[in-house]
């Protein structure tokens, strides 16, 4: 599974790094910043999270 | 539930009878007018998801820049909530750190001592008007513990704030005389600014270490803010954190209290809590609509909008639209997929979407630990306000 983010398309909702935070971490501001871009299948869940719960879909998840 | 179109096909939406529970109302303009004009105001009105968060995402289209066209007392836009971006930009670098979650975590032993506290009060009663006893107060100290200022100020608080969103408290009852009411909105407006003002002389060459100090030693571009711009801070900080956590906080205890299955849910499993709060958030959306103003003349599902025009943006419509959320008339604490819009979208996202997250969740967390069991009291109905639904009147029982 690969992991990408549209920086651009973040706000700062913070929804990602609260259910996945292994997988998303936040900047000073709150933004979204990916731990990693491959993610391994224990992290899979958390990742999922992520991109399911972001109102502005600036995550986006590649494989599985 | 009342006829949702009158005979000249205009939305009479913001009533109190379709506000205690909207979601029906939502889903009938959704179907059948995703562009309406609203009764009296003859406003449009926008209701399905898309459309909704594409205008919030797209300010140059729909502009925030609407000090003028709200009535909130102001004599200046309030920042960053009134200006659009690249100059809303600015201020949110510098003011999204003083509001991330990491920050808003420190508040957490104030805020749950400040619950516990007010639930002491009453909780051996076995009765309590809600919004009096709890969801008024609670916020207002949050927003006393971020700006450092002593729980003594409580009361003053209140007043400032009624006065421009509720004008009519200190009018004689049932007087609707709106210049007086604009009057009053004016004269406290007056009375926020000076409240402010005195704040920062009484810091000077001592800041303090709380959101007021950190404002004043702030830059931007190398260049400290000026006191205009931090009192256009304060103002919206004031007006923006105490209602909006206050209804909130209405909405989601009426649901539980009229919901026993669910509020047993998390009372057994507290862990859902988080998950309860959000999905409460989607379901309710305290904040139905926001505002903006069209900055060019737009078409949308065949109504004319006219550049200059105000429009309403139902995002209590957009987070219960069924093309967007499976399932979305029911409420679901463990929701997986949940990207509902109650603290907006776009630049202009809810500033303090971290800080109502948190008071919501410790404020759950306390009430359910005291009170795990309690009703709306027999023979009474609950009163939402429209706009903003504040459940005004909650009259709630329990076994002490």
């Amino acid at each position: 599974m690969r992991l990408r983010l549209d920086e651009a398309k973040c706000t700062g909702h913070g929804r990602c790094y609260v259910l996945g935070p292994d997988v998303f971490g936040e900047d000073e501001a709150g933004h979204c910043v990916l731990r990693m871009t491959e993610v391994p299948r224990a992290l899979a869940d958390q990742a999922r999270a992520g991109e399911q719960n972001c109102p502005e879909g600036a995550i986006a998840i590649e494989g599985d | 539930m009342p006829e949702l179109l009158d005979e000249n096909q205009k939305i009479r939406l913001f009533l109190p009878d379709v506000m205690r529970c909207p979601q029906p109302a939502y889903a009938d303009l959704r179907a059948k007018c995703p562009v309406g004009r609203m009764f009296f105001t003859n406003s449009p009105v926008v209701s399905r998801f898309e459309d909704v968060v594409w205008a919030l995402r797209h300010p140059e289209v729909f502009s925030s820049e609407m000090d003028l066209q709200v009535a909130l007392g102001t004599e200046r836009p309030m920042i960053p909530q009134q200006i659009d971006p690249p100059a809303q930009t600015r201020y949110r670098r510098l003011l999204d750190p003083l509001f991330s979650r990491k920050k808003m975590a420190e508040l957490v032993p104030a805020i749950r001592a400040h619950a516990k506290a007010l639930i002491g009060d009453f909780a051996e009663k076995g009765e309590c008007e809600f919004d009096s006893a709890f969801a008024i107060p609670l916020p207002c100290t949050a927003f006393l513990c971020l700006f450092g200022l002593p729980l003594s100020e409580l009361p003053t608080f209140l007043e400032l704030k009624d006065g421009i969103i509720r004008p009519h408290k200190f009018l004689p009852p049932g007087s609707a005389d709106l210049e007086k009411a604009q009057e009053i909105r004016f004269s406290t407006g007056r009375r926020i600014y000076a409240y402010f003002e005195d704040e920062m002389k009484r810091r000077a060459g001592n800041p303090g270490d709380d959101l007021l100090g950190d404002l004043l030693v702030a830059e931007i571009d190398g260049k400290k803010l000026e006191h205009n711009e931090i009192l256009d801070i304060c103002y919206l900080l004031l007006l923006a954190g105490l209602d909006t956590v206050t209804a909130t906080l209405g909405c989601n205890i009426a649901y539980l209290a009229g919901n026993p299955d669910q509020r047993r849910r998390i009372v057994e499993n507290p862990k859902l809590i988080p998950g309860a709060v959000e999905e409460l958030l989607r379901w309710e959306t305290p904040v139905t609509a926001v505002p903006r103003v069209a900055k060019q003349d737009v078409t949308l599902h065949h109504v004319e909008i006219k550049a200059g025009e105000v429009v309403t943006f139902l995002i209590g419509s957009a987070n219960t639209d069924d093309e967007h959320f499976p399932d979305a008339q029911s409420v679901d604490f463990e929701r997986q997929r949940n990207i509902h819009v109650a603290f907006g979208a776009g630049p202009h996202r809810c500033l303090g979407s971290h800080l109502a997250r948190m008071e919501l969740q410790v404020a759950m967390e306390e009430w359910h630990a005291r009170i795990p069991e309690y009703w709306i009291k027999p023979g009474e109905t609950p009163t939402y306000s429209p706009g903003i639904r504040e459940v005004m009147y909650l009259p709630l029982v329990w076994n002490a």
